[in-house]
């Protein structure tokens, strides 16, 4: 931290650049609590959590080199919610703050652009804000363990540090990726996003995975890819086709023993390529783990990791001014930033909370945005043994919702379909 | 309760299947229990205020360099009243809707018409021309009455689309011969040399569009192919 302002963090540099007048990369993460919440209780946790979480009480601006953001004056007022998550962050909005804390009846959410932090950053500031309110409004002790952070002290410097730095590796791995099939729709009036969240016993899912010898996230992954498939096919001759890619983020921390509460994630694109024949999901997940496997190792990840740093580290390119680094990066993100996938599947898996916390919460979820190209994606969240797997799109068509859903009934696991539109 | 289709378990109150649609029977109908409430973020678009500021800065400076180049070498305004309608009309079409949050068409399509046509008067007149009230004034009193009802009828018309670009497409076609007709007016040159070809061109595309508006399955195949 310099000053009152922090420099955006290698992930973060393209979110301002690719916002456009109707689409900004933001997600939510989610709690309902066992108790009607008292917003006057809750504000006052929102506005304690700034001394300890800094970087979140941010404003974006707009420097002559490069998007910088700067300790917002004014304070995060806590917010009704909206008939649809992850409503358009203006560029207005953003020069006020880029966090939002909604609440709705017994939930509690907070949304963030994603400039400031990735899903584990967000589930860490909320996680915090519901234990402060449960202090404030039960008067318990919550336990400074898992998540939960001591409020009283200065946040470390490691916390606020840009961790992509200490970990490019010194040669950058390549970005060429085969452009992936695009799901596509009518898009909705007004921007509207559908959410339907899928509600699924995490044991089930377990079980599920297990018995295929791989993970929740290779799982999911395989089934969403088999769906897209599917839909390729209903469309499309299979010599027209184009490979089902499913995005999958990697949570660096756990790679590197990072701590900080930036960006610190890259993601993988994992699937199969429909135009050398038909896969079994038996194939697809153990395609799909092994890809994982074999891509998300320290080194790999070290290579994509300069692949990000090294160009914002040439001379030519610090030098430029920010409209023509918008145009430059813009025109990255459209050759390689969203065209190597189909689809988002971000998996939070459960978060370590105290029991203290757990007692009082009901359910939390995890939501991320439609991409700009790309009208679904699928975030995934489990808490209380139970696994809340919510698909947004903002097209009117829920095909792809239909088959995934569907496929998992198929393999046993009952799924409860909650939906925000009626 | 459990979707019929889809074999998911439904919230309890929900009338259709959210996956599929498929209309779900509850003997015992309860209320829906609804995960978010029924406020919607007000719609705002954002004005482009530094592209507005950056333009006009532009625009003034090549003014005041035209005026400086003419006074200076003529003593006289002369061909810088040319540059500078231009420029003027070039900030009214591009650079004045930028000053504005939600700058709406039907009513900038008739100011740019309306500054088209001051600076067509003033070619005319410079040009001691008597072309502007036979030819220039209904080809863009046409231009504007097309162009606005058609901006009107998409944004508040829905549904019809098809058949709104068809009629334009057809109106477009219709115009082409009214230019060929005032220009035979004002100039006496000979009538249909150019314009059965164009409404020709726009005639047959503005048919299918209207035919396609008409015929369910061949609308769904040109969406699936034409969607953007």
């Amino acid at each position: 931290m310099q000053n009152n302002w922090y420099r955006l963090d290698t992930a973060a540099l393209i979110f301002p650049a690719i916002t456009r007048r109707d689409w900004s990369n933001a997600f939510r993460v989610s709690a309902c609590l066992k108790d009607e919440v008292d917003p006057a209780l809750l504000q006052q946790a929102v506005d304690e959590l700034r001394a300890r979480f800094p970087s979140y009480y941010v404003t974006l601006h707009r420097g002559a080199f490069w998007y910088y953001l700067e300790q917002s004056r004014q304070p995060v007022r806590v917010r009704s919610d909206y008939a649809y998550p992850l409503t358009f962050m203006s560029s207005r909005e953003l020069r006020r703050n880029c966090l939002r804390v909604l609440l709705y009846k017994n939930r509690v959410a907070a949304e963030f652009f994603h400039a400031l932090t990735d899903g584990y950053g967000g589930s860490v500031y909320l996680c915090n804000l519901i234990a402060r309110y449960l202090e404030l409004k039960e008067g318990v002790s919550i336990p400074r363990e898992g998540l939960i952070r001591d409020l009283g002290e200065t946040p470390p410097e490691e916390e606020l540090e840009d961790s992509f730095l200490k970990h490019a590796a010194e040669v950058a791995a390549g970005r060429k990726e085969a452009s992936s099939y695009r799901l596509h729709g009518s898009r909705e009036e007004r921007g509207f996003k559908t959410l339907t969240t899928g509600v699924v016993e995490t044991q089930a899912l377990l079980d599920a995975a297990h018995r295929r010898g791989v993970t929740v996230t290779a799982l999911l992954a395989a089934v969403m890819a088999e769906s897209i498939i599917a839909m390729q096919n209903a469309e499309r001759p299979r010599r027209r086709q184009r490979p089902v890619k499913i995005t999958v983020p990697v949570d660096l921390r756990r790679l590197y023993g990072s701590r900080t509460l930036r960006n610190f994630s890259l993601v993988l694109n994992v699937g199969a390529d429909p135009r050398y024949g038909d896969y079994t999901l038996e194939e697809l997940c153990r395609s799909i783990y092994h890809q994982l496997c074999a891509s998300a190792t320290p080194q790999n990840m070290a290579g994509m990791i300069a692949a990000n740093v090294q160009p914002q580290q040439l001379m030519p390119l610090r030098i430029a001014p920010v409209f023509v680094k918008n145009l430059v990066m813009d025109a990255v993100y459209r050759r390689s930033g969203e065209s190597g996938g189909s689809l988002n599947i971000s998996n939070l898996t459960s978060l370590p909370l105290p029991e203290a916390m757990c007692r009082r919460i009901e359910r939390m979820e995890f939501i991320i945005g439609p991409q700009r190209s790309y009208p679904n994606n699928c975030s995934v969240l489990s808490f209380g043994g139970r696994t809340y797997i919510n698909m947004i799109r903002n097209i009117r068509e829920s095909e792809l919702e239909r088959r995934f859903f569907s496929r998992l009934v198929e393999l046993g696991i009952a799924v409860e379909i909650e939906c925000n539109r009626s | 309760m459990y979707c019929v289709k889809c074999g998911v378990k439904l919230q309890e109150g929900v009338g259709r299947c959210p996956l599929c649609q498929t209309p779900v029977w509850d003997p015992e109908p309860r209320e829906e229990s609804r995960s978010y409430p029924d406020t919607l973020p007000r719609q705002h678009r954002e004005s482009d205020l530094p592209g507005a500021v950056a333009l006009t800065v532009v625009c003034a400076i090549a003014g005041i360099v035209t005026l400086t180049v003419c006074f200076r070498l003529y003593g006289a305004l002369r061909w810088g009243g040319y540059v500078i309608g231009a420029l003027l009309l070039f900030y009214v079409i591009a650079v004045l809707p930028r000053w504005f949050r939600q700058p709406r068409g039907e009513v900038f399509v008739p100011i740019d018409h309306a500054a088209t046509a001051l600076y067509v008067l003033y070619i005319c007149l410079k040009t001691g021309g008597h072309w502007f009230l036979s030819f220039a004034l209904p080809v863009l009193l046409s231009s504007c009455l097309i162009s606005t009802a058609m901006i009107c009828l998409l944004k508040y018309v829905t549904g019809a689309r098809l058949f709104i670009l068809g009629g334009f497409l057809l109106l477009c076609g219709g115009f082409t011969v009214l230019v060929e007709f005032f220009e035979h007016l004002s100039f006496g040159v000979g009538m249909f040399r150019w314009s059965p070809y164009s409404l020709a061109g726009f005639g047959s595309v503005g048919l299918f569009l209207l035919i396609a508006g008409m015929i369910p399955s061949l609308r769904r195949g040109l969406e699936k192919r034409f969607f953007f």
